[in-house]
């Protein structure tokens, strides 16, 4: 086998068009994750669940509020 | 291809990733990139590390496809190859600020460099040869399309086989060389090696990938 035949065998080594889709998705996820703020991150969450989030926000607000009078009311029972 | 890619690229996507997937999608509908010149490489370089994403977005494109086929000749699996070319081109557009030129040395030697060292990490790693069930060949309805698909993925496994009979530093030169296409001079400097003793190599183990590859190709191979 000459040096063209062994290059030509080589070219099958070359990656399928899922196996690249696979790479440039992990690539482009990792970069765009870098490139962007945690701000940005929850911005961006914000403009595609805004309801999510706001629900999120709302019971994590009404927890806080919450749970101080009841580990009162807890320690004044035991 | 250049032109084709920078037409594929959706006005709206700002940001270098959503441009790099964007071309590397159409690179790989419109065929690989063609190779640059040198020249034309550093100045990507040079735009790249100014904050130019489209040239970040070229050099991806001008070196993913390399990538795969070295780290492919010297890891046990495509998923393993998968991983470590990605790994490979996350560090190679991360760290150009890094890159110092070298007079005599294509940039293509920093870029496979760094797909030598991650293949190294994951092939010291010693997993077993795996094939993911996602791994296998793509089905199509066309006859002749199946039939030269199965001859391909015949040789295409003689091939890794052979390879797998190799040592790792057999692996790495053959690999680089047809892979990542380096000559004796490039491959030498990469391993730390004499350039003849990179061609006394190749010459050895191009004659012994061959007549293993025949031999499997004659006998059937078995995964």
């Amino acid at each position: 086998m000459n040096e063209n035949e062994l290059a030509r065998k080589w070219a099958l080594l070359e990656p399928e068009q899922r196996q690249r889709r696979r790479i440039d998705a992990r690539v482009r996820g990792w970069l765009d994750a870098s490139e962007s703020s945690l701000t940005a991150q929850w911005l961006s969450l914000i403009k595609v669940h805004p309801v999510a989030v706001l629900s999120f926000a709302a019971v994590a607000a009404c927890l806080v509020v919450v749970s101080t009078p009841l580990s009162w009311l807890a320690r004044a029972v035991m | 291809m250049i032109a084709t890619a920078s037409r594929c690229v959706p006005p709206f996507h700002d940001s270098l990733v959503s441009l790099l997937f964007s071309a590397a999608l159409c690179s790989r509908f419109g065929g690989e990139a063609i190779p640059l010149e040198e020249d034309a490489i550093l100045d990507l370089v040079e735009r790249a590390r100014s904050g130019d994403r489209a040239a970040g977005q070229r050099l991806y494109q001008q070196y993913v496809d390399r990538v795969f086929r070295t780290v492919r000749g010297i890891l046990r699996s495509d998923v393993e190859a998968e991983e470590a070319t990605q790994d490979a081109m996350l560090t190679v557009l991360t760290s150009l600020r890094r890159y110092v030129p070298r007079s005599g040395t294509r940039f293509v030697v920093w870029v496979t460099t760094i797909g030598v060292n991650t293949a190294r990490r994951r092939f010291r790693r010693r997993r077993p040869e795996s094939r993911d069930p996602d791994d296998l060949p793509a089905v199509t309805d066309d006859a002749i399309d199946l039939e030269r698909e199965a001859e391909n993925e015949q040789e295409r496994r003689a091939l890794l086989k052979a390879l797998a009979e190799l040592n790792e530093r057999e692996r790495e030169i053959v690999s680089l060389r047809y892979g990542s296409e380096l000559d004796a001079t490039e491959i030498a400097r990469i391993l730390g090696l004499e350039p003849a003793n990179v061609r006394k190599i190749l010459e050895r183990t191009r004659v012994q990938l061959g007549t293993r590859i025949d031999a499997l190709l004659n006998h059937g191979v078995k995964t």
